[in-house]
């Protein structure tokens, strides 16, 4: 059956190597935790339609490899993201300590509106916990991110991560802040959208496509 | 036949086999004197039988039961006995024998009709019997055949090819050899040979890195918790230290489903050493992820030491080297020659690609890093790195144009998400003939030029840009 679907927005899952990126999309994309999990080299894809507000929204998520040297590659996927996952792990303080360096190019290298969710991932693990819970809410207020402690392994809070950063663009698009139609915004109408607009080439090609997921 | 009854029918097949395993369970028809030898033979009537013999059907099940029970006594098909009044002693026995005392015999014409039927039955389950070991005959000729080309090409490589690798190395008759897969006996001296060791590693180097990682892993401080100077340090101290522990992370995700690598696996241990002593042997790459990948495959080919050596020097290759230091703008050279391979290739899919911004990047980088370990299912990896190892880089790129050609039908009619899922997790029953014919047909001249031409044309087109 052909899902249509009102927006798509482009998500980014960012952050340190191990923390647990694929996991976290497998979890929201299959509902099971990945126990063979290879490394991600380069970027892996995952798509799935959500509701959020009473809108169909194709999330079309971009999985990227976590190691430094990896950065110049990663990089270049960030444009036109309209969301963004920015993964730590909660046993490893070394994966916190970066997330200044990844949030800097998440700001710079996407649209500098993009919507960012902090996600403290493997919270399952409480007993080997290095990062508490308020250190990084403090640090996703002064960075003006949202914020959920996550676990891949139980799916607690894995899809309202999702859904959170998804919700807050709507926000911002109906309230006027984002702008759909600008260049590199991340979001584009799907068929479902009652906007009748002219759409770019490329997207033309993508919503007329049926989606399996 | 409903399909309910084909239902039961396949269930009692199963059983009957699992029956056939537990010999003294078969002793039971030992009791029936004139079917003796034709225990095999009543077993093969439930399959041809049943349709004419319905309303023997529960007999048989009965039966079965029986034989069953030595087994799995809890069976809840056991209940079905105490329904019947007599017990029959096998299908045969049933059919051939009179009715019970206690109801009206047989008359004479249906005593015949049965014993016709059975003969029927007989003489189809013979002929059935007949097809199948004709069936398994041929199945093993295959085998056979397939063992003894193996064999054969084993003997070859031995005694023909690898004794004199120098001089017949760039041969026609060696070339079409490692395009037809290296017997797996003989892949690791191969590979070895092709590789080269250009770097002249010997063994007692690759000890003396060893030995030094370890002394490296014995004086890493211990889990690098509270270390918040590092936090802005530019990263690349910092990233040489949390290199040895990303190997460590990441053997356990290299090929997890081998389960052999993994912490307490039999080469866990080997895949570290050698990762570990190229961080040192090269501390300028250090340790870059996709490399467990093309170190674990070199392992299950060859012993440590020479896995290192091959190691060192596949990565020591030119376009190996602009990888794994993630020389974006050469990597995109890469990619750029590629794709003029690919859009005189395969126009089409090449402009549908371009339609929705599907860049070679997106599925190239997996590709290349880790050689097809990662994406390809590994007997067929392999066959990639046979004519790799001897053909460099432009096999890695005509690989990846066979395989979108291969796929080309699917391909043009996906979106970018599915194109991009697709690629980046290819399926796992490719047909290693249909992607090697695909791979063939790929044609690796553009308007006269090799890959070799073209590419060092976009290299000179890269130098001009940066000049100027």
């Amino acid at each position: 059956p052909k899902i249509t679907y009102n927006f798509l927005f482009k998500f980014l899952v960012i952050g340190s190597a191990g923390t647990g990126k694929s996991c976290l999309l497998h979890q929201f994309i299959e509902n099971k935790f990945k126990q063979d999990s290879n490394h991600t080299i380069g970027v892996e894809f995952g798509s799935r339609v959500v509701n959020v507000g009473g809108k169909t929204v194709k999330l079309q998520i971009w999985d990227t490899a976590g190691q430094e040297r990896f950065r110049s590659v990663t990089r270049s996927y960030y444009r036109g993201a309209a969301g963004a996952l920015l993964v730590y792990d909660i046993t490893s303080r070394e994966t916190y300590n970066a997330l200044t360096n990844w949030l800097t190019d998440a700001r710079t290298l996407a649209s500098p509106n993009i919507v960012i969710i902090l996600c403290g991932n493997k919270k399952d693990l409480d007993a080997d916990r290095e990062v508490t819970f308020l250190e990084a809410s403090r640090f996703a207020q002064e960075n003006e991110l949202m914020f959920l402690e996550t676990s891949a392994l139980t799916g607690e809070n894995v899809e309202e991560a999702f859904l959170k950063c998804a919700r807050t663009i709507l926000n911002k698009i109906e309230s006027g802040e984002l702008d759909p139609e600008r260049m590199g915004s991340g979001i584009q109408y799907g068929d479902a959208s009652l906007r009748q607009l002219r759409q770019p080439r490329g997207s033309a090609a993508q919503t007329k496509q049926q989606c399996n997921c | 036949p409903s399909p309910g009854l084909q239902g039961l029918f396949t269930k009692r097949l199963k059983d009957s086999r699992s029956v056939d395993q537990r010999d003294p369970g078969w002793k039971l028809f030992g009791k029936v004197p004139p079917v003796q030898n034709s225990a095999k033979d009543s077993r093969k009537i439930h399959k041809v039988g049943a349709q004419v013999f319905t309303s023997h059907f529960s007999f048989h099940k009965e039966h079965e039961t029986k034989c069953g029970q030595f087994g799995d006594p809890t069976s809840p098909r056991q209940s079905v006995r105490k329904n019947l009044e007599f017990e029959p002693l096998s299908t045969t026995a049933l059919i051939l024998e009179d009715r019970p005392a206690n109801l009206p015999a047989k008359p004479a014409e249906e005593a015949q009709k049965h014993r016709q039927q059975y003969e029927e039955m007989v003489a189809q389950a013979k002929k059935r019997e007949l097809k199948e070991a004709q069936k398994r005959r041929k199945q093993l000729e295959v085998r056979c055949k397939m063992e003894e080309s193996i064999g054969n090409a084993a003997l070859t490589w031995n005694q023909e090819i690898l004794p004199k690798w120098h001089s017949v190395c760039a041969s026609r008759r060696v070339r079409d050899l490692c395009w037809q897969g290296v017997p797996p006996c003989v892949r690791g001296k191969v590979w070895s040979l092709a590789v080269g060791n250009e770097l002249n590693i010997t063994h007692e180097l690759f000890n003396i890195c060893l030995s030094r990682a370890r002394e490296k892993w014995k004086s890493l401080p211990v889990p690098v918790a509270a270390d918040t100077e590092s936090q802005d340090a530019g990263f690349p101290l910092a990233d040489r230290e949390a290199s040895l522990e990303l190997i460590k992370l990441d053997i356990s995700r290299t090929f997890p489903n081998l389960c052999i690598f993994q912490q307490g696996g039999p080469y866990h241990d080997v895949l570290h050493s050698i990762l570990g002593a190229y961080t040192c042997y090269r501390p300028d790459v250090g340790y870059v992820q996709g490399m467990s990948f093309i170190a674990a495959v070199l392992i299950l080919n060859m012993d440590t030491a020479d896995a290192f050596i091959a190691f060192a020097n596949l990565l020591n290759k030119p376009c190996q080297m602009a990888f794994y230091r993630v020389d974006h703008s050469l990597m995109l050279t890469y990619f750029a020659a590629f794709e003029v391979f690919f859009e005189e290739n395969l126009p089409k899919l090449f402009a549908h690609f371009k339609d929705n911004k599907l860049t070679p990047d997106i599925y190239l980088i997996d590709w290349i890093f880790t050689l097809y370990s990662k994406s390809l299912p590994l007997d067929l990896a392999c066959r990639v790195w046979d004519v790799f190892c001897q053909d460099g880089d432009e096999f890695l790129f005509r690989s990846a144009l066979g395989i979108l050609r291969l796929y080309d039908d699917i391909l043009t009619r996906m979106d970018f998400i599915h194109n991009a899922q697709f690629l980046t997790r290819l399926p796992e029953d490719i047909s290693a003939d249909e992607l090697f014919n695909n791979i063939a047909a790929i044609n690796m001249q553009s308007k006269n030029k090799k890959w070799a031409q073209v590419l060092f044309q976009m290299l000179l087109y890269l130098e001009g840009e940066s000049c100027s």
